[in-house]
């Protein structure tokens, strides 16, 4: 399997370039402005690519979103092609038993999962991010977005136009039938039996009004324009599209055999990967986060102090965060790469941007709030840092092996998001910018939201049958 | 695209196939005068597959006919815009060809025939290539896309093109043994 990093950043590109802006809106909401969830479909996306497989439940309350909510989002990403689902019944027992199971290192799913409790089933949902598909999905679309704006330009797709020179009587395609001559290799007009001409030929467009040629001719800027628009705005995505294409894209595979192969993993592997494991299941109570074994590399990460240093001033090129666009405010000292740029700074960037902070003026009063959270926020995690730092130095004289290590540096690493900080060894590159702040920023909204999507429907059949 | 749907069909019938067949000469009347024809709405009507129900015949005053309201279902092909389809060239001339996929009727204008391909008169008139590697002649066999329809009420008429990836020929009868 091939390295996630890459693959991480194409996934954010593409989110950011296509979904930006929508909003999961139910039918039946009111439009107000507390409502608005745009931008949401982003922040889910982010959270998948720090994920593997992952019960929706505990992606929902890691992201302090209403789990209808999210999976509403979920939905429409899976019909995207983005995102594969799984559903499955379990009891919340067998859950347990099955997670405790798990996490031992033990027998995995045994038969004791579905069988012998009587207690009620629910289903769950789990999803990941499906990255082989991604790429086709993101290649095709922009794919399709060229070819229409081409054949558009290249009237491919017209109906050709016919013009009789004698009596200027106009025909189409449609009457092509009526028009053959059989006794030559023209269309004839049924009024005077003249050879039509094809309106795109000289006559025709000198016969046709001042006006429409004009309004053809600004049509065709305007197509051209919107083509250099794409062409520049998605080339940070298309040189990321580039740099995957030979890449083995990262499969987890279904979720069965993902869990087969990571409980395997478990089961032969180290104990203390399992340890690390099932101590975040202590106050988690979700499914199990085995890890794979190649996201060893991680230990390279977290391992040096230098490394989050770097990243935390984004001096490091190859931990360097999107940021997302709210965050990014006058007087910020970040590099065009954290804007989500590439080196040259295009006109629709600036656009967007110039958006966003139109945004974030209507915002106002909402944003003293928020400065002052992302102002706690970081103060809490200097702090929580310095005490990283601290355990790490003490750690390192321990005998742990760097690989069990990084296993738990990654079981421990997505639980955090949940609030609970037992972690040692955290990844601060991960935490300190788009991450979670982003996620934090986002709470706000989204309990105020959560309640109304009450009522949506939703189609997951959560009975029986 | 094919359909299979269920139509309803108010069906007259004279009385003298009143009797133990009623049923059969109603059914052999309705493909008789259903099937090849072709709707605006839902297109052409291939073939009835089943008769689903046969309401109470209404005895029309003065001339004895009967009307019964027929369900049935059917297949019926119908074409639409952006649809592929493989059709069989019918005639060729200056202004681009004509194709027939079953009972549709397409025009290929010429302008929807890849630019390098040119027109060739004489006896058998063709779109060839330069390289006269592939020739689009009567009898030829296209692979096409509808870029539009005229749906009347009786009849359905599309323009096609073949200026797209994977569109154009896919057997030549002058290349074949
Ligand atoms: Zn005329």
């Amino acid at each position: 399997m091939g390295s996630l990093e890459p693959f991480n950043r194409l996934v954010k590109l593409a989110a950011r370039a296509f979904y930006d802006d929508i909003s999961m809106k139910g039918d039946n909401q009111p439009k107000t402005s507390r409502g608005d969830n745009r931008g949401m479909a982003v922040v889910v996306l982010d959270a998948l690519t720090r994920r593997q497989w992952v019960r929706e439940e505990d992606l929902a309350k890691s992201l302090k979103l209403h789990s209808k909510q999210l999976r509403r989002i979920l939905r429409f990403f899976e019909e995207e092609k983005l995102v594969t689902r799984d559903h499955r019944k379990e009891s919340a027992k067998g859950a347990k038993i099955y997670s405790a199971a798990a996490a031992a290192a033990g027998d995995g799913q045994s038969g004791t999962k579905e069988g012998e409790e009587k207690v009620k089933l629910h289903t769950h949902s789990y999803c990941c991010l499906d990255y082989a598909q991604i790429c086709d999905v993101v290649r095709y679309r922009i794919h399709r977005m060229k070819k229409t704006l081409k054949d558009e330009l290249d009237s491919r797709n017209t109906v050709q136009h016919y013009i009789c020179p004698n009596c200027k009587k106009r025909y189409s395609a449609f009457d092509a039938l009526q028009l053959v001559s059989y006794t030559d290799e023209y269309f004839h007009c049924e009024n005077c039996n003249g050879e039509l001409v094809a309106e795109s030929d000289k006559l025709a467009s000198e016969e046709m009004g001042d006006g429409d040629d004009n309004a053809r001719k600004r049509r065709r800027e305007k197509l051209n324009d919107m083509q250099q628009r794409i062409d520049e705005q998605l080339k940070p995505l298309q040189a990321q599209l580039k740099r995957v294409k030979d890449l083995p894209a990262p499969e987890f595979g279904s979720l069965q055999s993902w869990e087969r192969l990571n409980i395997g993993a478990f089961a032969h592997g180290d104990p203390s990967a399992a340890d690390s494991s099932r101590n975040a299941q202590g106050q988690y109570n979700g499914t199990p986060m085995p890890y794979l074994g190649e996201t060893k590399v991680e230990v390279a990460l977290s391992g040096s102090g230098a490394k989050e240093e770097g990243a935390e001033s984004g001096t490091d090129g190859t931990v360097m965060k999107v940021l997302p666009p709210w965050m990014v405010r006058e007087g910020m000292n970040i590099t065009k790469e954290q804007r989500g740029e590439t080196s040259n700074t295009t006109k629709g960037d600036e656009k967007s941007e110039g958006k966003d902070e139109k945004k974030q003026d209507s915002k106002g009063d909402e944003k003293s709030i928020q400065d002052e959270y992302i102002k706690a926020y970081y103060e809490a995690l200097k702090k929580r840092q310095e005490e990283e730092d601290a355990k790490r130095m003490q750690e390192e004289g321990h005998t742990l092996s760097s690989e069990s290590h990084a296993k738990r540096l990654l079981g421990t690493k997505t639980k955090r998001e949940d609030g609970d900080v037992e972690d040692e060894g955290v990844e601060w590159e991960e935490e300190q910018l788009a991450g979670n702040t982003a996620e934090t920023y986002k709470f706000v909204d989204l309990n105020a939201e959560a309640p109304e999507s009450g009522d949506e429907e939703d189609d997951i059949d959560w009975e029986e049958g | 695209m094919f359909f299979h749907i269920v139509l309803e069909r108010n069906m007259q019938l004279h009385p003298r196939h009143f009797g133990p067949h009623l049923r059969d000469k109603l059914v052999a009347k309705l493909m008789k005068d259903v099937e090849g024809t072709c709707s605006g709405r839902h297109g052409f009507v291939v073939a009835i597959t089943g008769v689903e129900d046969i309401g109470k015949g209404l005895i029309r005053e003065g001339t004895g006919f009967v009307t019964f309201p027929v369900k049935y279902q059917c297949v019926v092909f119908r074409p639409f815009k952006g649809e592929i389809l493989e059709a069989v060239v019918t005639m060729v001339n200056k202004m681009g060809f004509f194709a027939e996929a079953g009972p549709v009727q397409i025009f290929v204008s010429n302008h929807l025939i890849p630019d390098d391909m040119e027109f060739q008169s004489g006896d058998v008139p063709n779109y060839t290539t330069s390289d006269g590697s592939v020739k689009i002649q009567k009898e030829s066999e296209v692979r096409l896309k509808i870029i539009g329809t005229r749906v009347d009420a009786t009849e359905i008429f599309c323009i096609g093109t073949i200026k797209d990836d994977f569109l154009g020929v896919i057997s030549d009868p002058g290349a074949a043994v």
